[in-house]
């Protein structure tokens, strides 16, 4: 089989610290002034390193679709970004054949004071279309997109919906020999995640490899023909993406209940971070991946404000283990029982925690996935992570009192009003007969 | 069915015919950059048509604003040498008025070219980083189109210079122009463009990293314009200084350049020919080691930028 992508033993350093920070000439001056008096190493301890990916080796057959999954922090941008060309690695070499098309964002380039038409020519010029081909393929990609009335209109004045289709629409016609996708199929509405889902497995049943990133388990077990799990920036498992799925959630069971992140590492924009997200049931101190059927739910999110007058909504997703999207849900009245204070107004600096109560007799016995974001409204996170937390509800008896078998298939298994009552008696009935 | 034959067209040519090559193959001396960005000829294109369409939206009179920046500086410094009486040529006829605004003028829209690409290329890999940082294309095309937009500028301020020379050159036939020596201005142009790329491969990559950069640029195109030759002739030059001080005046690139395309439009005298040699020299090694030193930094500059 030929040979599509080979990664030879890659490995990622960054520098805590100075990573981010717009170094000033100065200071690199009087670095390197300091380490000429010096003369020994030991300027290397002054910086903290961190090795995003560690040896990482692998081959890619041409035509295999190839789907990376890993937890938040595993290495999975930072792999793509190595196969992308963006990002070169610190050690070890990338090997492709022809052309790669990345998409790890979605309308990349685009300016907004150009028109739709002016915006299409440069975003896949971006894409390293040649023109004549962007010219031929144009009437596909309007449709594709659906803004034929507003071709002509600067970007700016587009809804997001439309710019995202866009974005969209332009990539898919790129048609790359390799093409790279990341978390980009989570943005937008889910027909139009379906969509874009329709259109990567067309690609890949074109022979065009395709490596995706994604924490939708459901479109990987299904697109995919082969699945790498990343988990501290090395591969613990390259197999089906049956195998792969199996192990991740493996790791997650193993979760204590509660994900934490120090300040360093934690997950957020300049104005949010998240630092913690728990699941316990009410009553108890103690976070836990395992509740009781029978006990209300709690969901603690907690998470730093780092400015003030900072408009903050929180919202969850609730996915099960096929990633079947079972819930969303967020602070603001109309989703809640009692409405949160802090829902759509200016909040100060500081740390706060929002809980989400789920009510007890509600989740089935199986393992639900939580996924939190953050951000100004709800529908427009800034901060999305996805399956922070994984959490098993444990049947303690208290709804199996009658079957002893288990309940395989619904997702949810609430308690609901159940009442017989006897209309007409039977006797009576036999009486008139006669 | 004119995308049935695109979609033939690229079955005859699929990934399986197309080479295996690894990234980052050794190229020290950054030469494989240039083949890449004639590769991305089109992305070039595409970015410049970007920076043009981008300066001239809701802008009311467009392109006339190319030609207001040179016309009113030309103006300003007329006036201002008229009223302090340090008139650039030595004649008082009236004609000698349209020779003053043909020297500064042509200084003015070379200096221009020098301003304008550096200007806008210092910042335009940092004001791109968001692209940078999440697709990989030439990024050597972000400043040339840069350059391509301060060479257009210049191309359309030219319209200004022919009626002035012709002005300037009408009254004096000892100084007029005179045809083939007119075709050296395009060397002299070329050579400018060329100090123009070095010197953004250098001000765009190091701004990546380090911002102040951008901050110092202004200030630094500032003096440099005060010490090239652009508002006032070479003859003040080679008046004022000692022959050591005028080859090291020349060996400013951008003086030379200037002080050769004045030359030959207008027959004024030329810089000392070892200022050229050295200015010459020195913009070869700002080039070969801009090349280098962008292939370096092309590395880290999605870690760093």
């Amino acid at each position: 089989m030929m040979e599509a992508i080979h990664a030879d033993r890659i490995s990622k350093r960054f520098r805590l610290g100075t990573l981010g920070e717009h170094q000033r000439l100065t200071e690199a001056l009087s670095k390197s002034v300091r380490r000429w008096i010096s003369r020994s190493g030991s300027t290397t301890s002054e910086t903290k390193e961190f090795w995003a990916l560690k040896e990482v080796n692998f081959r890619i057959a041409q035509g295999e679709v190839v789907g990376i999954i890993g937890h938040n922090g595993a290495g999975k941008s930072t792999l793509l970004k190595i196969l992308s060309r963006i990002v070169t690695p610190t050690s070890g070499r990338v090997g492709v054949r022809g052309r790669v098309g990345s998409l790890l964002e979605v309308g990349t380039g685009f300016h907004p004071e150009l028109t739709g038409r002016e915006n299409i020519f440069l975003n896949g010029a971006i894409l390293g279309m040649k023109r004549s081909e962007i010219r031929q393929r144009f009437d596909q990609i309007v449709a594709f997109a659906e803004v034929e009335k507003f071709l002509d209109t600067p970007v700016k004045r587009y809804s997001s919906g439309m710019t995202v289709r866009l974005g969209f629409s332009v990539a898919a016609h790129m048609e790359p020999d390799v093409l790279i996708i990341d978390e980009v199929l989570s943005v937008g509405d889910q027909a139009f995640q379906n969509r874009c889902m329709g259109k990567a497995s067309e690609l890949g049943s074109q022979g065009r490899t395709i490596l995706v990133v994604s924490h939708n388990l459901a479109a990987i077990s299904n697109i995919c023909t082969r699945a790498m799990l990343l988990d501290h920036g090395t591969i613990s498992i390259d197999g089906t993406p049956q195998q792969a799925i199996e192990r991740y959630l493996q790791g997650m069971r193993a979760d204590t209940g509660i994900a934490q992140w120090d300040s360093t590492s934690a997950p957020g924009s300049n104005e949010i971070q998240l630092r913690s997200v728990a699941v316990r049931n009410t009553g108890t101190e103690r976070a836990t991946n395992s509740v009781a059927i029978d006990q209300p739910i709690r969901i603690e999110i907690t998470y730093d404000v780092l400015q003030d007058q900072i408009v903050n909504a929180v919202q969850i997703h609730l996915k099960d283990e096929n990633g079947v999207f079972i819930l969303s849900s967020g602070n603001a009245p109309s989703m809640s029982l009692s409405a949160d204070p802090t829902f759509g107004t200016p909040i100060r600096r500081g740390t706060y925690t929002t809980t989400c109560e789920l009510p007890a007799n509600f989740l089935n016995d199986s393992r639900y996935v939580v996924s939190v974001l953050l951000g100004p409204e709800l529908g427009k996170p800034s901060v999305a992570c996805e399956s922070v937390l994984a959490f098993s509800v444990t049947d303690t008896g208290a709804m199996r009192k009658e079957f002893l078998g288990s309940w395989y298939g619904p997702v949810i298994r609430p308690r609901l009003g159940w009442e017989t009552h006897k209309i007409e008696n039977e006797d009576d009935e036999r009486h008139k007969q006669r | 069915m004119v995308t049935n034959r695109v979609a033939g067209d690229e079955k005859s040519e699929t990934a399986s015919t197309r080479p295996f090559i690894y990234y980052g193959q050794p190229d020290p001396f950054g030469m494989g950059q240039i083949r890449e960005a004639w590769a991305g000829r089109e992305l070039l294109l595409s970015f410049f048509q970007r920076d043009l369409l981008i300066r001239y939206r809701q802008v009311f009179v467009g392109v006339v604003w190319v030609l207001v920046q040179p016309l009113l500086g030309t103006l300003i410094f007329l006036m201002l040498f008229h009223f302090l009486g340090a008139d650039q040529g030595t004649n008082e006829a009236p004609r000698s008025r349209w020779r003053d605004a043909s020297v500064i003028l042509i200084g003015m829209l070379f200096w221009q070219l020098v301003n304008n690409s550096l200007r806008d290329a210092t910042g335009s890999l940092v004001n791109y980083r968001h692209v940078i940082t999440k697709i990989y294309f030439p990024r050597m095309l972000l400043p040339l189109s840069s350059l391509l937009c301060a060479l257009f500028d210049l191309l359309v301020g030219l319209i200004l210079l022919v009626p002035v020379v012709w002005f300037s050159s009408t009254g004096f036939s000892n100084t007029g122009v005179e045809w083939w020596r007119v075709l050296f201005a395009l060397p002299a142009l070329a050579w400018l463009v060329v100090f123009c790329f070095g010197a953004i491969l250098w001000l765009s990559s190091l701004n990546a990293q380090y911002r102040d950069v951008g901050y110092a640029l202004p200030f630094v195109l500032q003096i440099g314009m005060f010490l090239s030759p652009v508002v006032y002739g070479y003859e003040r030059v080679l008046k004022a200084l000692s022959p050591t001080w005028q080859i090291l005046y020349s060996a400013n690139p951008v003086a030379s350049c200037i002080g050769i395309a004045r030359w030959a439009i207008l027959g004024a005298p030329l810089p000392p020919l070892l200022g050229i040699l050295f200015a010459g020299f020195l913009t070869v090694v700002l080039v070969l080691s801009g090349l280098v030193w962008f292939q370096r930094s092309n590395q880290w500059m999605a870690d760093r930028i």
